[in-house]
């Protein structure tokens, strides 16, 4: 049986920082991927922070792949602006919360994980490969057993192999983290559910709509009427040449008040404010009615092929690199590519009918869960040799407009390598000595910190963005908490009391309807400005939505259902963002071949991800 | 050190879009996109396999003009190959099986500066030729064992055998998978139903290195390609092209059209409410009404 010190299983940020580091520490590792290539699993937000912090050491993702990460990285934009949008109907209020997100922050860009992993994957295998490791992708980890004194690893694609150690970097549904029994399910309560839509708009009219240079981006959160009265929010983040456009809730406020997942993406594209920022020229065709259907389908197929051109002609032109159709030598300056756009424009309205109208482009939906770390992240994140980190660790930090994650998931995969080189130096594996080593490490991580207790400067800091607010405009009794923490002797004691209580005691007051719903309703109504929207969305139904994504269908189901009379399983006939269950008499049936692996249904359910190379293939992420 | 040779064919990309046909309904070869022919692809899988697992050396050779480097820097993605041979010369022009299967032997022969050849790989036939004889008959050139339709292969390094599977179809009877064992140096045609799998980590890791190294490779393919006319090959004028094509082309048939007895009914994908009848027309027939 072959034997390898480190096995990381799971290629996303997280597992790719950890090969990375360890290679880097000149110890051979090797990383299991489940995906058929780095990327097409891994969905995010997705903003990807560097951290400062006074007190405690953070490893950065520049301190991982080199100081040269921005100028190198395909990142999508510099976040610049944080904007709040409290939404009321067409009324919205907005407040700048720029300085909160500049809080301890070194650089925070916008990123899409397709596009973003494969890039820590290639420097991350040519580490690896230097000590005779490196990446495999296609095979998925199904058991892990102790035989021996050896771990020995069990895929459904290769041959068992032995380990002397584990990182399980297999995200928010870690399977390891349930062969093992590490930890149990995350319940509904720890988690947060999110849903995302990436939308195409061309790089300049992103640049002039936001007011960004052609580097920067801006981030906008959202809240209000657009939650369909739940816990949480909606995001809107500029990439390259596309938007990401999405919504995070509390799973339990989900539960609780069930509305399908592409009806809250609807909700928000409904939004005034956020139609016209998605808002784009489309082409429109029209039936040609008058023709006989051969000639029909040969004008349609001519047509598609017109529309090809006019649209990668526009794409480019709109695009940093429009100078590149000059040197090509196509043409003689930028001023003729657009005279060849408005002809081909010309003919396909004169000639074949169709229309140019404002509606907007979707390129993928996806969803995901997002452990909430403040309520589920590991307190023993190892077991055995295996370490946990990121997503699998249940280590992610929110805190009202503070989302972050991919940024924790590498200062734990620098923790983890570090820890499980120190136990290859000194050949010992033992749980105490490296599981404890890894725990004492993850504990001096500032982020731990975030994750356990408020922050009393970030607090200050938000404080100061909402003074201005009329106090006489807000809810009574919240106008009344913030007169208390405003005041500095009163908000000191308020902290120490509200850190004594701890998080579990104070997030029911903090993460509520109230304070993501109706108060900013109230703000927005109250002062508020109107946004008309120019034109309807045109929004796809589900069924084009999931017939856009990609999959290598499996014929046997990844998912076992527990229960099927399940009041549980009932609500995930609404909550399934592809849905995949239905009702056949009483019982929840489920049809597994547009599954996302979200693991919404996975505490309902024997959930395991599909085998290698099977599933869904986000192209985004 | 196990040296491996494999021989492909540029052949014309059938696939649609890439296809273009002269009026008389003949395969018009100018305006038609070339690639390395699909069955030369998966006789480099075998290749690669080679390399792999036996840490072999791999030179690929083809026949054919200049444009044929395309095909041998498309094969040298897939089996990482170290030399890369194009046999091409006026005098080759008009060749038959036979005659290509002369320029093959001598070219093989010539593979890493004269090195014996333990294994030649060759695609199980031409997707523009449909022959399938010029594998065997540079097989019998060379003096090698011939082992046609292999879906699976293992080698003995120390015993200097290889272990094949071939599949045997016969009219009206089973399937038969053969299972033999061989001496090296032996010819292997892969059948197109030859999939290469890895499955140790080991051989994981390995694969992605030599893909890798195929991947910088093919930047610099100059470095590695070698193009050897009649002369250098020390081929007999008489044997080669033309004159070495015993072969007599009586008459070329046009490849019949389709009788139009079938009725089509065209249906605009675009309209989704159009694929109802298409969909009740299916489950008729999987009714067999």
């Amino acid at each position: 049986m072959e034997q390898f010190d480190v096995a990381i299983i799971g290629g996303g940020s997280a597992g790719l920082s950890a090969l990375k580091k360890l290679s880097d520490l000149n110890k051979s590792a090797i990383l299991i991927e489940a995906g058929n290539s780095i990327g097409t699993k891994n969905v995010s937000g997705g903003i990807l922070y560097s951290k400062k912090d006074p007190q405690g050491r953070i490893y950065n993702v520049e301190d991982v792949f080199g100081s040269d990460f921005t100028s190198n990285a395909p990142v999508e934009r510099l976040i610049k602006k944080y904007l709040l949008h409290a939404t009321s109907m067409n009324k919205i209020f907005t407040i700048d919360m720029t300085p909160l997100h500049d809080y301890k922050t070194n650089f925070a860009y916008s990123v899409l994980l397709n596009r973003l992993t494969p890039w820590f994957a290639e420097l991350a295998s040519e580490s690896a490969e230097k000590h005779g490791g490196g990446i495999i992708t296609g095979v998925h980890v199904s058991d892990i057993q102790w035989v021996d004194n050896k771990t020995i690893v069990r895929t459904n694609e290769l041959e068992d192999f032995a380990v002397r150690s584990i990182i399980a970097a297999d995200g928010i549904n870690s399977e390891i983290a349930q062969i093992t029994s590490a930890r149990g399910k995350f319940t509904p309560e720890e988690v947060y559910f999110g849903v995302k839509v990436i939308i195409k708009l061309p790089e300049k009219i992103i640049e002039e709509r936001f007011h960004l240079d052609s580097t920067e981006g801006s981030a906008h959160l959202f809240a209000g009427d657009i939650t369909l009265n739940h816990v949480g929010g909606g995001f809107l983040y500029t990439n390259r040449d596309t938007l990401s456009l999405g919504a995070v809730y509390h799973y339990n406020s989900l539960l609780s008040n069930p509305v399908a997942p592409s009806q809250l993406i609807d909700e928000l594209i409904k939004n005034p404010l956020i139609s016209e920022y998605i808002k784009d020229e489309v082409t429109l065709r029209n039936g040609n009615e008058g023709l006989s259907k051969e000639d029909q389908l040969k004008v349609h197929l001519g047509v598609s092929k017109l529309i090809k051109t006019y649209n990668e002609l526009r794409d480019k032109y709109f695009s940093k690199d429009n100078m590149k159709l000059i040197e090509s030598g196509k043409f003689g300056n930028l001023e003729e590519v657009k005279s060849k756009i408005d002809s081909i424009k010309h003919d396909l309205n004169e000639k074949f009918g169709v229309q140019f109208v404002s509606n907007y482009v979707e390129l993928e939906f996806s969803a995901k869960l997002i452990p909430d770390g403040k309520r589920c992240m590991m307190k023993k994140p190892h077991f055995k040799n295996i370490l946990f980190i990121g997503d699998a660790a249940g280590r992610g930090i929110f805190i009202g407009p503070k989302i972050e994650g991919l940024n924790v998931g590498i200062d734990d995969a620098v923790r983890a390598a570090i820890a499980i080189s120190r136990s290859i130096d000194s050949n010992n594996f033992d749980s105490n000595y490296l599981g404890n080593y890894y725990e004492s490490l993850v504990n001096e991580s500032p982020y731990t910190r975030e994750m356990s207790m408020i922050d009393e400067n970030y607090l200050n800091l938000f404080l100061e963005l909402v003074k201005d607010i009329p106090m006489g405009t807000i809810d009574h009794r919240l106008s009344f908490g913030l007169q208390v923490i405003k005041n500095k002797h009163l908000r000191g004691i308020s902290l120490r009391l509200a850190n004594y209580l701890g998080y579990n005691r104070i997030l029911p007051l903090i993460e509520s309807e109230k304070t993501y719903v109706q108060i900013p309703m109230l703000l927005a109504n109250k002062l508020g400005d109107i946004v008309n929207s120019t034109f309807v969305p045109s929004i796809p139904t589900l069924p084009d939505r999931i017939a856009n994504l990609q999959y290598n269908d499996d014929s046997e189901s990844h998912i076992i259902v527990n229960d099927k009379k399940s009041e549980f399983m009932k609500k995930l006939i609404l909550l399934c963002p592809t849905k995949c269950y239905s009702l056949e008499g009483n019982d929840v049936v489920l049809q597994h071949e547009g599954c996302v692996e979200c693991g919404t249904c996975s505490v309902g359910t024997v959930w395991k991800h599909p085998k290698g190379e099977k599933g869904i293939r986000y192209r985004y992420g | 050190m196990l040296h491996v040779a494999v021989i492909i064919k540029l052949e014309p990309d059938f696939s649609e879009g890439n296809v273009s046909y002269n009026s008389d309904g003949t395969l018009n070869r100018a305006e038609t996109k070339n690639i390395l022919g699909p069955h030369s692809a998966v006789a480099c899988n075998a290749a690669f396999y080679c390399k792999v697992r036996y840490g072999a050396q791999v030179s690929v050779g083809t026949m054919g003009p200049p444009i044929a480097e395309s095909a041998l820097k498309q094969a040298q993605i897939l089996s990482d190959a170290e030399e890369l041979n194009l046999y091409s010369d006026r005098m080759f022009a008009g060749a038959d099986t036979l005659a290509t299967a002369e320029v093959l032997k001598n070219g093989i022969e010539k593979m890493f500066g004269g090195n014996k050849i333990d294994i030649v790989f060759s695609g199980h036939r031409a997707s523009d030729g449909e022959t399938g004889q010029t594998g065997p008959q540079t097989a019998w050139k060379l003096g090698y064992t011939f082992l046609g339709n292999v879906i699976d292969f293992e080698i003995d390094l120390e015993r200097k055998v290889v272990f094949a599977k071939r599949v045997i179809s016969l009219q009206g009877m089973d399937t038969i998978i053969e299972e033999i064992e061989s001496p090296l140096p032996v010819f292997i045609t892969i059948d197109p139903s030859y999939r290469s799998i890895f499955n140790t980590v080991s051989q994981r890791l390995a694969a992605n290195n030599f893909r890798k190294e195929a991947s910088k490779r093919i930047e610099d393919t100059g470095q590695y390609l070698k193009i050897l006319d009649g002369k250098k090959l020390e081929l007999d004028p008489k044997l080669v092209g033309l004159p070495g094509s015993p072969t007599i082309v009586y008459r070329v048939e046009k490849i019949p059209r389709a009788k139009t007895n079938r009725k089509a009914e065209i249906v605009d994908p675009s309209n989704v409410n159009n694929l109802a009848p298409v969909i009740e027309k299916l489950i008729q027939i999987s009714r067999g009404k």
